[in-house]
Formats: structure tokens, sequence, C-alpha cells
């Protein structure tokens, strides 16, 4: 269970704003391994998000390495990071980010309709998934017509539906409620613990963290704590 | 991702925003509407003209006469003088061409007939085999065709009545408006066969009187019985009349115009034996002659008519019979120019047509931009979670496509009805759809929109993934 999933050496991303040069991430490295459920904290604008970006293949460092399963980030082309996330990543937004037009069903079985999979073998997979997650009644709901919580199952779901090598979550529970905020972190942990699944999740709040088995602090880019 | 996902998907997202595909397919379907209606009406006025030239002698047909022969043809020496002549053996040399469908012979003749005061100088008469004549379904007001073996009879042109004269060669038609009281069925009218004794006849006449009025009283009682114009000299003999029945009248207003219209016409056969007792040893007229003044034992017509298989064929064969020295006329530079009239013509309206579909285009373009700006964040998600680049494009495009094809769908459907209504109204077919239109229209209006398409299309595609799902 030791092997190394995520590889970051060194990262840095600097941004351009006008003439100033913002570094986003000030030379990060991290590993992650199989299985784990690793938290990446900070406050707004520490760099987090960015440092997901990189980990998830949506964006390329400006210097430094991110290899995960073996390949390159870094060296990919837009092309060729689509079809890295295709086969090995699955996310899971704030925002939850349903296509509004599809059902519970369509949106899951979407990333394996990107795959080229058929109609009738992606949805007997999302139906699957669906009911792991506990929305046997809602396969045929569209995302208006389900609450924030049940959407997120549906997100969570989405990720899973690849089997993906690492899922990530970028502030899964910024938009819920308490109660359901709990719920879904208890789906996360089972994900992870129960499936063996590695989750990289980011936020700004250490007492989410804390479900984790791993965090790792960042202040202004550069990892300060890890623990 | 497979073709149909891509298509339910951009499907899915049009109705998802239902009053705006409905409104970009209604600019599609008034932009494909007035190209096909403009362009049915340019083919409607097309074939209403191709239609006119049929009229004025059909569409298919080279009249061919005789022939001086060209330069190749009088290098013999000997050249034998009935070379170019229209015999039967010609006939059937044309007949033989390729091309051509059938051929039929026309013998032109020429004959006075008089009724009461009245005369009718008939020249360029049509005598045809029967068969012929029966075969051009013409209708009748009155009578009919006569029948094989009948003696000769002529059948007239409904406005063969406007061209008779008074004694002195006024056409009374031209000069009154009032058509003569002659009844061409029932009213007692004398034929003279043989015009050359006519004319001589009536010019010996002329020469010897001494005033007008003389001459046109003399002239009166030469036609009427001939006999009675004696004459100081014996070589102009008065001509003989003939009583010759009409068989009928070719149907028609006054003002209606045909083919037929201004033609007398007989059976070929009957005529040549009513020729042959009229003019006993002596060549019928019209007929070339010998050397020593004898006719030749066979008879050559006046004008072979070639019916061509295919319109387009008609110029290609004129040339062919032309270059074999005989005269050729059709209406095939009049078709061409026809053609080429109607094609700018087409050009024009359909110019016309398409501004509104471009007009309809840049609606497409600016509904897609739309839709992608509203649906930046989807994009992004749908990057993020591993949609390619190529799909993205694609079902976009695919969106395009549909708007074409509903608005091409429908705007073919109310092209349909205007120009139902259109021709409804002009009680006549004015506008003309042809069916390989129905189908370009539709792949017309496809590939518009998704041209229109194409670069909102690029648009989504080269989005940033990053930037679009932070976008909210």
């Amino acid at each position: 269970m030791d092997e190394t999933v995520i590889s970051g050496r060194k990262i840095y991303k600097i941004f351009k704003l006008g003439e100033e040069r913002v570094r986003a991430l000030n030379g990060v490295s991290l590993d992650v391994k199989k299985g784990e459920f690793v938290a990446i904290v900070g406050t707004s604008g520490s760099g987090k998000s960015t440092l997901l970006n990189m980990l998830a293949g949506l964006d390329r460092p400006t210097k430094g390495e991110v290899i995960i399963g073996g390949n390159h980030i870094e060296k990919m082309s837009e092309d060729q990071l689509v079809r890295f996330r295709r086969e090995h990543v699955g996310f899971i937004f704030q925002a939850y980010d349903l296509l509004p037009q599809l059902d519970a069903i369509e949106n899951v079985a979407l990333p394996l309709s990107f795959r080229g999979m058929g109609k009738k073998e992606r949805t007997a997979q999302a139906v699957k998934l669906l009911k792991q997650v506990g929305l046997e009644k809602y396969m045929k709901h569209r995302p208006t017509e389900m609450s924030g919580g049940q959407q997120q199952r549906v997100g969570i779901a989405r990720a899973l539906v690849v089997k993906p090598e690492i899922i990530f979550a970028d502030e899964p529970t910024g938009n819920l409620d308490t109660k359901t905020t709990i719920e879904v972190l208890h789906m996360l942990q089972e994900v992870v613990h129960g499936k063996g699944n590695t989750l990289v999740m980011v936020t700004h709040d250490r007492h989410l963290a804390g479900y984790a088995d791993r965090r790792i602090h960042i202040v202004d880019g550069e990892v300060v704590l890890e623990d | 991702m497979r073709f149909a996902d891509k298509a339910g998907m951009a499907w899915s997202s049009l109705l998802r925003r239902k009053l705006r595909t409905m409104l970009t397919v209604l600019g599609v379907m008034i932009g494909v509407a007035s190209i096909v209606t403009m362009m049915g009406l340019a083919e409607g006025l097309n074939r209403q003209s191709l239609e006119m030239i049929e009229q004025f002698g059909g569409l298919r047909t080279i009249e061919v006469r005789e022939g001086s022969g060209n330069a190749a043809g009088t290098t013999g020496g000997t050249a034998d003088p009935t070379q170019y002549k229209l015999s039967d053996s010609t006939m059937q040399t044309i007949l033989q061409m390729e091309h051509v469908e059938s051929v039929y012979p026309t013998l032109e003749f020429k004959a006075i007939i008089q009724s009461g005061p009245y005369v009718l100088d008939i020249f360029g008469g049509q005598a045809m085999p029967l068969e012929v004549l029966k075969d051009m379904k013409w209708e009748f007001a009155e009578g009919g065709w006569p029948e094989e073996g009948d003696d000769l009879q002529f059948v007239f042109g409904n406005l063969v009545i406007e061209d008779f004269a008074d004694a002195r060669g006024n056409v009374i038609y031209w000069n009154t408006g009032k058509v003569v009281n002659v009844d061409m069925m029932k009213s007692k009218m004398f034929t003279i066969l043989d015009t050359d004794a006519y004319e001589a006849a009536k010019s010996n006449n002329n020469q010897g009187a001494s005033t007008d009025t003389a001459a046109s009283s003399t002239d009166t009682r030469a036609a009427e019985a001939g006999a009675d114009a004696s004459g100081d000299t014996k070589a102009a003999a008065p001509p003989k009349k003939y009583t010759i029945p009409t068989a009928g009248v070719l149907a028609g207003e006054l003002d209606d115009y045909n083919e037929y219209s201004w033609y007398t016409y007989c059976d070929m056969d009957a005529l040549i034996k009513t020729y042959k007792k009229a003019f006993k040893g002596k060549a019928i007229p019209g007929q070339p002659v010998r050397k020593n003044g004898k006719p030749y034992n066979e008879l050559f017509y006046s004008k072979l008519n070639v019916i061509v298989d295919e319109i387009e064929n008609v110029a290609d064969l004129q040339k062919e019979i032309g270059d074999m020295g005989y005269q050729t006329a059709s209406n095939s530079e009049w078709i061409a120019q026809q053609r080429e009239q109607s094609r700018s013509q087409q050009a024009m309206l359909g110019g016309i047509g398409a501004v509104s579909l471009l007009v309809a285009a840049i609606g497409i373009a600016n509904t897609m931009m739309m839709s992608i700006y509203e649906r930046t964040k989807e994009i992004g998600v749908m990057k993020v979670i591993g949609c390619g680049l190529k799909d993205i494009q694609q079902l976009f495009l695919i969106e395009a496509g549909m708007i074409g094809f509903a608005g091409g769908l429908t705007g073919l459907a109310l092209s349909l009805l205007v120009c139902f209504i259109i021709n409804r109204v002009t009680g006549s077919t004015t506008a003309v759809i042809p069916y390989w239109m129905y189908g370009t229209s539709i792949v017309f209006a496809i590939l518009v929109s998704m041209l229109a398409g194409f670069a909102p299309s690029r648009r989504a595609m080269s989005l940033s993934a990053l930037e679009a799902i932070r976008s909210n």
C-alpha cells in the first residue's frame, strides 16, 4: 500500500498580473500514496487550488515535475491532458456542476460516454454507482429536482464511475449545510477506506480536513506543515 | 464519443432553450423559403417560356430544307442536281442518324381559294402524311381529319380566315379588323391549283385593261369563269378551278395563336393524286424538272421535320445535317438563349433570397455564441471530466446542423405552400419547385448553418477548462 501515486517535485507556478509576477506556488514538493485520503488545507489565495489543478492535470506548472502514475503531466499537450483525465482521474466539484439537461443516470454515465462506451453498458454502471451512494429513488431526477447533498452524491458517483486511480475534490462540501457536509465526508472516507481509492481534497476548513488521513497545509504557495 | 451520444446531447441542449432555438430555426426557415421560392419562380418562368417555344414549333424539331451543297459536294464535276434535294432516301439517311427519333416529310403547296368577292392566297400550305397529321392531336373547332384514301380535302388553321383579301389583294382583316363573311366549312369556295397560270392570267389582264377598275372587274370575271377571260395571247390560259371540300377547321379563337393557326393542311397522298390528274405529263407545281423539261420519277419534299430524342442533342444534330449540305433550322439557339436568360434570372432571384439566408446564418452564429457564453461552465466541466476537444467542437457543429435541418425542412414546406398559393392566385404554373431542389435546399441549409456554427465551435473547443470551471 506504500505505492506513490502522485509525486510533485519543486512545483512553481507563476502568474503574470500586468507587470507583476505572482508566485502562486513556490517550490512545492509532495507525495500521495495509493489508498490515501489527503487534504490540502489553506486559506483563500494560499495556492491550494492551483496546486490541485497541477496535480489533476488541469494546468501545467511553470517549473517542476508532476508525476501521476508514472506520467509526466508537465510535458503533456492539451489533448493528452484531456485523455489523461479521461483515463485516470475523477473530479468532484464544489458546485457539483452536473449538466442540468441530463438526469442522474445520464450525468453519472457522461464520463463513460466520452470514452465511447455504449449506452446500455454505461447506464448499467451508472445505476450501480447511484445505488452505492444511496440515490435509488432519484435515478431519473434532474439536478434541479434534487437537494445539494443529493446532487453532490451524484457528483461523487460521476467521479467514481470511471474507476479512477485518483479522485480530486475541490471544496466538495463548500455549498452544503453542516449535516449534509458530514454525510458527504463520511461517504468520501468510505470511498477511500472501503474501496481503496486515492482522494485528494482541497479545503479551507481545518475541521473538515480532520476527516482526512493526512493534511498538507499551504501558506503563500509553500507547504508549511504536514500532519 | 459516439456520434449518437453527441447528437443526443446536442438535441437536449437545443430543447433546453426552446424559444431561442425556435427563433433561430425561424430565421433559417425564412431564409431557405425565400431562396427556394425565388428559384421556383425563376424555374416556373423558364418553363413557361419553353412552353411558348413549344407552341412555336417544338423544342426537339429540326426543319431540314434542300441545300445548295458545300465545297466538298461540288468537286465531283458532274454533280447530281438532285443531290441536296429531299427525297425518300434522304429521309432514310437522316432516320439512321444518332439521336433521331422520327422524320416526317412536308410538301408545301400553293393554291388560290375564291369565295364570293374574296380571295385567299395560300402559299406554304402543308401537305403531310395523314398519320403524321393525326398524330399531332390537334383539336378541331369543326370537322376533323379526312380519312385515308379520301379525295383532297383541306383543314384550315383557326386564323387562316384572317388572310382573305379583296380582289385587289388588300387583306380585309388587317384593314378593317373585321373577319370576312365566309364560312370555311359551308361557303362555296373555288380552288385554283395552278397558281402560276392564275398569276399570268391576272398580269395579262392588267396589261390589257386601261383602268384599274376595269382590271379589277375583268379580274373578277376571269376568276369566276376562267374561260371567259379571252386574252389576246394564248400563253396565259385561264387556270382550271376545283371545288375542294373543307374537312375541318382547327380550334382556337381569333386571338389564339399557336403553331397551326396560320396554316392550311392536307393529306399529302391526296394532294399528289389530285396534282397528277391536274398536271398530266407535266411536273407538278414546286417539283424540279430535268434539263429536258421532264419531271423526275421520284417526289422531292419541301422540308423534312426531324424529331430529336433530347433537347440537348438538337444543336449537334442540326450541325451534322447542315454539314451534309442541307439547310437546317431549329429553335435550339432560341432555347439556348432562353436558358441563358433563365439561368441569370434564377441567379438574380436566388441571390435576393440568399441575402435572407445570410442574415439567418448570422443569427445562427449569434445564437451559438450566446449558447457558448451561457454554457462556459458546463463546457469546462465536460473538459475536466474528459470530453475530447474534437467532441466539444462537434457537439456545437451538430447543434448548428440540427438548426439548419429543421430550418431547411420547414423552409421547404413553407416555400411549397407559397408556390401553391402563387399558382392558385395566378391560375397558372408560375412557380415550380423541381424535385432536386427538395434535397438540395435541406443539405444547403445544413451546410450554411454548420459554417455559421464553425467559429463558435472553435471557440468552445479552445476555452480553457480551468477558466471555464472558475466562471459562474
